[in-house]
């Protein structure tokens, strides 16, 4: 049976900070420079 | 070393093939011969294509002609579709041939059969909208697989724009058009994006936009979803496209097979056998793939397609495809070195090879329909399996090598998705995925759902979507061999 609605209808939202980081250029700054070292490093690892 | 002049016959320029070309060429330069045969003039970007989708890219982005790029790199191109391979030749020589059908406007409908010592398979999927009446772009739906097809889902989506604008009530639906479906990553980036552009251009309060797939949960993607770290604790992709569906204030359906579509209307069963429809003002539901109809014959030119290839049309590679329960399939049934068991110097690669089992588990309706995920083939893995092959062939070709030297497992190796939810420099978002390995290895990560607790990520934000621009942006510039293009990781 799909429950999927139920579970979307249920799920937690992002709190307010969260959603702040998200846009915060700044953090997204950091998180873009690790999240493409992380992939390089993986590409490289498993490639 | 090999001292005559090899030639290896590569059958598709999409992700794959194009990368085999690339590196093969780069390995055996001008000494031996490669050529490429390919029914497309152009190389097409497709992850893009979402946004193309949307109008918030233009085609010729995503595009750029093959042609000059070969001939900047000494590679043959053959604008053609290959038809039938004759992996022990026909009556006239024992070599391996391929007959091929030119699609080049100068001598379209013009034949050939072209002998190879190597051929890599890397022709992609048949985009099977046949499958479901009334599906794709001849039928009620729009579909991004193609950018020119994406370019008509932009026009809809333009004029559903308009009748929000107009005070109208309007139904988007974006999902999957088959039981059968792969790419469901596609899909949800899509019907983010379109929810995106509903709320920039400030019509979302009338539009209901509704993800419709054959999932058997949100977050499955057709890997069987995964597990991993997000502020110190386990949390499953199944959680976290459930927030941000909700965050969204999207609507899903999931478990779905589409049977058939009416203008304006969707029937699809559920797993439960629950016969429903959904009405629509805009679908865009993908296609299920097939292979493409490649014919394989013998040197009596007896048909020995079933020995070559499975009877999905995708090519038998060294994977095990004994018949066996789901629950019985591991990692290490898949395919390593992608090499034909019949025929030892054909290989199959990106979607052409055939998987040996579904990664997500599959499910039926009581009446038999199919409602399973086909295992995705995404842009990395495709690359990587890619240059693997070409090692291999240059390999065999430079030193002797009388089996594969290289191999590339979905089992082993790991992959990167970062799926769109919003395109723009500062408001822009993703999901940033990685994956490892892409097929879940239970007896390595009992725990962690089959994979890497540390190198199986999730994370959304403004970052991820900076990260699937600059992709974009540095792998056409990979595809088209400018200069240093191999230090850029597939």
């Amino acid at each position: 049976m799909d429950t999927t609605q139920s579970h979307i209808d249920a799920a937690p939202l992002p709190s307010a900070r969260e959603l702040r980081r998200r846009s915060n250029v700044l953090v997204q700054i950091v998180r873009f420079l690790r999240m493409n070292l992380s992939m390089y490093l993986l590409a490289k690892r498993h490639h | 070393m090999r001292s005559e002049m090899a030639r290896v016959v590569v059958l598709g320029a999409g992700v794959s093939g194009h990368t085999a070309a690339l590196y093969l060429k780069k390995r055996l330069g001008a000494a031996h011969e490669v050529i490429v045969v390919s029914p497309n003039s152009k190389w097409n970007w497709i992850p893009s294509n979402i946004w193309v989708g949307v109008g918030k890219m233009s085609a010729t982005k995503v595009v750029f002609p093959l042609a000059p790029i070969y001939r900047r790199k000494r590679i043959d191109f053959r604008q053609a579709k290959a038809v039938a391979i004759r992996p022990d030749g026909d009556e006239a020589s024992p070599q391996g041939a391929v007959d091929i059908v030119y699609t080049d406007p100068m001598r379209t409908g013009q034949t050939e059969r072209i002998r190879y010592d190597y051929l890599v398979n890397a022709t992609g999927p048949k985009l099977n909208f046949e499958a479901t009446p009334g599906l794709g772009p001849d039928g009620h739906t729009v579909s991004v697989c193609t950018p020119s097809h994406a370019v008509e889902a932009a026009k809809h989506f333009d004029s559903v724009i308009e009748e929000l604008k107009a005070g109208h009530k309007q139904t988007l639906v974006v999902g999957v058009g088959h039981g059968t479906c792969t790419c469901e990553g596609a899909a949800f980036e899509y019907a983010f994006n379109v929810e995106h552009e509903l709320r920039t251009a400030g019509v979302r309060d009338k539009a209901e936009v509704i993800y419709l797939t054959n999932e058997h949960e949100l977050g499955d993607f057709g890997v069987g979803g995964m597990t991993f770290s997000q502020g110190g604790q386990r949390i499953t992709s199944e959680s976290w496209m459930d927030s941000l569906f909700r965050e969204r204030n999207m609507k899903a359906i999931t478990q779905a097979a589409v049977t058939k579509i009416d203008p304006g209307v969707i029937h699809y069963t559920q797993i439960d056998g629950t016969e429903n429809t959904q009405s629509f003002d805009f679908a865009m539901l993908l296609p299920p793939f097939r292979g493409v109809g490649l014919q394989a014959f013998d040197r009596s030119g007896a048909d020995i397609t079933d020995v070559v290839f499975a009877p999905s049309g995708f090519m038998r590679v060294d994977a095990n495809y004994t018949t066996k329960p789901f629950d019985e399939w591991t990692a290490e049934d898949w395919p390593s070195t992608y090499q034909n068991p019949t025929f030892h110097n054909v290989f199959g690669v990106g979607i052409a090879f055939a998987p040996p089992h579904a990664i997500s588990r599959p499910y039926a309706t009581p009446g038999g329909i199919a409602v399973a995920p086909a295992p995705p083939r995404t842009g990395m893995p495709s690359g990587a399996m890619g240059k693997m092959v070409a090692m291999t062939i240059a390999d065999m070709i430079q030193s002797g090598a009388t089996a594969p030297t290289h191999t590339a497992s979905m089992g082993e190796m790991s992959a990167a998705c970062i799926a769109s939810t919003g395109t723009g420099l500062l408001t822009g978002t993703a999901a940033a995925m990685t994956m490892s390995p892409i097929v879940p290895n239970f007896s390595k990560h009992p725990t962690t759902a089959g994979r890497h607790p540390t190198e199986t990520t999730g994370d959304i934000g403004l970052a991820a979507h900076w990260v699937k621009r600059v992709l974009h942006t540095m792998f056409i510039y990979k595809a088209k061999a400018y200069p240093l293009w191999y230090l850029i990781p597939e």
